[in-house]
């Protein structure tokens, strides 16, 4: 006898609506946590000291962000097809060098010698796409053991030395401005904007995010995997080596470990504005967000005259904070 | 005295009991009071469509998740707050979907997973290679083997023994049946049946009715998220009447009306396929026609198909109609390229990215299709979007939902929008309803049947004989890398199937 009983459809009960809004309202703040406290922290600062909110300052900042932004750029494309490259802030420098010394020992004209560096940048993040995607080799390991090669080799090229020949037209963009108004920034909103119709509008933009999501889902979807990849270290190492040519024509000089100090930051930049270490999320505009707020940060807490003991590890918790927030947007909110 | 109370005689019936369970996820409940009791010594079947609940509830009895209201009781006694770790030591343990095991360790170091033989915080080695190799004996399980190599059964067996060994009482299979065979299935029933007989409890989540019917003693059916139904005596119900229950209302299954292709010449033309798994000489397909590959794992059936899309390097040859021969396609995006599509069996490795929404997964293999030098050209993008999301009927608020959330049918519907929109003349579906539900399963498989009577070629690689038998024109059953026997017409029957290649050996 057939005993087959059907127990009465209880509708799910739906949530509560007032509850519903304000996690509506956490969920955005903590998407937009980025913006929200870099806000924050120029209230602060202004706060501590009037001069952060002067025109001058303003254009500090700007300025002192363009190179971080160039780098930060660049390291967030390998992110994106969830590699990464360690490789770039040496890149920045060891290409700057080479320009440097193309103008003041081969005697190429400034611009020729210039696009040299930048042409050499592009081949190295060439040559690291190709190893790891050819040889398969795992880019944590391969790219940090370029930075060494690259370190090393920057240190052999200058023999210790400050390379401060630079010719006028070489530091020109990085001293020129417009009514007060530096126009270096100018580079790094024109890449900001290359970058993001790359990713946005292009089918090698959508197919960065794909492989970063899931590359052997993209190899099925005929998605050529490996020449993604390669694409977005070149383009990568393109990026650091014109970063390499600003830096230079800020400072009016290379150093024999330029760009190191940026490593750090340059990957902080684009995980704090949301872009994934584990591939295929992260957008140029949350970049742009990670890069102010470390500008913010390393400028404000120059200006409130924070003993210099102290900067290092005041800077470390600000970040700390910011990856946290967004460590548990993704957690509950994503 | 709790040692005494398991060998009372009136000792409760029910094994495991929940009261009133719900579970919310912030605003979406996945299960609204919920109470069911499970009979000491049975296998207790556990029925539903995806989303329906199934792995919420179970996840909630093995201590994975916690629920929001109510209660479970475990031999009478209330367990709250636990984990997956104390559950398993009261005897309670899951064995997942996927099989939970370690690649690169051996098959007795998986066995003994979080139940390592220990003293001090050491592992004593020799007992565990020991025990291990007591536990497989009659398995043909090598202990030392890596699990990385064992087969689909093995790997399935070993968390099954891992439970078992593992003092358990109430295990649970999450479709445990997903990757096998017949043969490896018949193999698993007998191995739970003897397991039963030894006083444990099993809960067995299927698709599968025909294997609900064949194995278990009672079952219940959820239905978004609610028990929608059960049965103490699950002899008493026939397949139907257990669709019915599943979905709410009456289902009627796909059923293709077969064609023969005699006298039309075929469009699609493969020679001399090599490769170190595959050595087919020739292999024809006609316009329109639905063509099923069959055969034990590693028998060739899905050796060919990935073959034929590039996915592995392989000798050989394909002409397609109005192409000249050529190679086969070096990579996917070839294939694509010449019309050849596929739908792998695995939507999760290498289906869907899971990340995108469900119109940039539509259009990620044909995106040359909705771009002019590189560019994306957003209005035909999204219009080629829509038009898939429409025509496969995907359940989702509109194509920018992220593939994430969706549940596995409509996953798979994704992947399947995927690949149509290449407009593939040739068609390669690996397992195109592996782990879907039986309604989505017929929607599937309407799809596939329109498409092939617009003259697209398909080749539908599966293991279940029920689907073969519904969808195909002609069945090419593979063994030891070669097609062995062919069938078409009055010929494919769910008996023929099963006895695989060995008949007309």
């Amino acid at each position: 006898m057939s005993q087959v009983t059907t127990a009465a459809a209880t509708k799910p009960s739906t949530a509560q609506p007032k509850r519903e809004g304000g996690r509506y309202v956490l969920g955005w703040v903590l998407h937009n946590v980025v913006w929200i406290w870099l806000i924050a922290l120029v209230i602060f600062f202004g706060l501590f000291n009037q001069f952060f909110f002067t025109t001058f300052n303003l254009q500090n900042i700007m300025v002192q962000a363009t190179v971080l932004g160039m780098i930060g750029l660049a390291v967030a494309l390998p992110l994106l097809v969830a590699e990464i490259d360690l490789s770039l802030p040496a890149n920045l420098g060891f290409s700057s060098a080479i320009g440097a010394l193309a103008y003041s020992d081969l005697g190429l004209p400034w611009f020729i010698a210039m696009l040299v560096g930048v042409a050499v940048a592009t081949a190295i993040g060439f040559f690291n796409g190709l190893c790891i995607t050819k040889l398969r080799m795992v880019s944590l390991i391969q790219t940090l053991s370029m930075m060494i090669i690259l370190q090393g080799a920057l240190l052999a090229l200058t023999q210790g030395r400050t390379l401060t020949n630079l010719p006028d037209g070489y530091v020109w963009i990085g001293q020129a401005a417009i009514g007060g108004w530096p126009i270096m920034p100018v580079i790094f909103v024109v890449a900001l904007i290359l970058v993001a119709v790359i990713l946005r509008r292009t089918v090698l933009g959508r197919s960065i995010y794909a492989v970063g999501g899931n590359p052997v889902a993209s190899n099925s979807a005929g998605i050529r995997v490996d020449r993604i990849k390669i694409i977005t270290y070149t383009i990568a190492g393109f990026l650091a080596g014109v970063g390499g040519f600003l830096l230079g024509s800020w400072q009016m000089a290379i150093t024999s470990n330029q760009g190191s100090s940026y490593l750090l930051y340059a990957i902080a930049a684009p995980i704090i504005g949301g872009v994934s270490v584990f591939g295929g999320r992260g957008n140029v505009v949350g970049v742009l967000g990670g890069v102010m707020l470390l500008t913010v940060i390393q400028v404000g807490l120059a200006i409130v005259s924070v003993p210099s003991f102290y900067v290092g590890m005041i800077g470390g918790v600000m970040i700390f904070i910011a990856v946290a927030i967004d460590a548990i947007r993704v957690r509950y909110f994503a | 005295m709790t040692a005494s109370s398991a060998a009372q005689p009136d000792q409760d019936p029910f094994i495991l009991k929940v009261e009133n369970l719900t579970k919310r996820y912030g605003a979406t409940v996945a299960l609204s009071d919920v109470s069911l009791s499970i009979r000491r010594g049975t296998i207790h079947g556990l029925l539903g469509e995806n989303g329906a609940g199934k792995s919420t509830l179970v996840g909630l009895i093995s201590g994975q998740r916690v629920p929001t209201e109510g209660a479970i009781f475990l031999d009478g006694a209330p367990i709250a707050n636990v984990d997956v770790k104390a559950m398993e030591k009261a005897g309670v343990f899951l064995v997942t979907q996927e099989p939970m095991i370690i690649d690169h360790a051996t098959a007795a170091e998986n066995l003994m997973l979080g139940i390592w033989p220990s003293k001090n915080g050491f592992v004593n080695w020799r007992k565990l290679r020991d025990d291990a190799a007591r536990m497989l004996e009659g398995t043909h399980i090598d202990p030392q083997a890596l699990a990385g190599r064992l087969d689909a059964v093995a790997r399935r067996k070993l968390n099954i023994l891992r439970a078992m060994f593992g003092g358990g009482k109430v295990i649970i299979l999450d479709e445990p049946t997903a990757a096998l065979t017949v043969e490896d299935r018949a193999q698993l029933f007998a191995f739970m049946r003897q397991l039963k007989a030894q006083g444990v409890t099993f809960i067995f989540i299927s698709h599968y009715n025909d294997e609900i019917l064949e194995i278990c003693d009672a079952c219940s059916v959820l239905r978004d998220g609610v028990l929608a139904g059960g049965t103490e005596d699950v002899g008493s119900l026939t397949s139907e009447q257990l669709s019915e229950l599943v979905l709410g209302r009456g289902l009627a299954l796909f059923q293709r009306e077969r064609r023969t292709f005699a006298d039309e010449a075929p469009v699609v033309r493969v020679r001399n396929v090599e490769n170190g798994h595959l050595a087919i000489p020739e292999f024809d397909l006609h316009a329109g026609e639905i063509v099923g590959f069959t055969g034990l794992p590693g028998a060739g059936a899905k050796e060919l198909a990935r073959a034929l899309f590039g996915l592995v390097p392989s000798q050989g040859s394909i002409a397609l109609e109005g192409q000249a021969t050529r190679p086969l396609p070096a990579d996917p995006r070839a294939a694509f390229d010449m019309g050849i599509a596929f739908l792998s069996d695995d939507r999760r490795r290498d289906g869907n990215i899971a990340s995108m929404s469900i119109g940039e997964n539509i259009s990620l293999s044909s995106l040359a299709a909705v771009a002019t030098s590189g560019f994306l050209k957003p209005e035909a993008e999204k219009a080629l979007s829509q038009r898939y999301f429409q025509a496969m009927g995907i359940k989702a608020p509109s194509p920018a939902t992220v593939v994430d959330k969706l549940s596995g049918g409509n996953q798979q519907k994704v992947c399947l929008g995927r690949v149509l929109a290449t407009n593939p003349r040739l068609l390669i579906l690996d397992e195109p309803t592996r782990g879907i539900d039986v309604g989505v399963k017929q929607d599937v498989l309407r799809i596939i049947d329109g498409l092939s009577k617009s003259g697209v070629s398909v080749i539908i690689v599966s293991t279940d004989t029920d689907e073969i038998v519904r969808a195909v024109d002609r069945v090419c059953i593979f063994e030891n890398g070669a097609i062995r026997v062919q069938l078409s017409g009055e010929a494919i029957t769910s008996e023929r199937l099963r006895q695989g290649a060995e008949a007309n050996a």
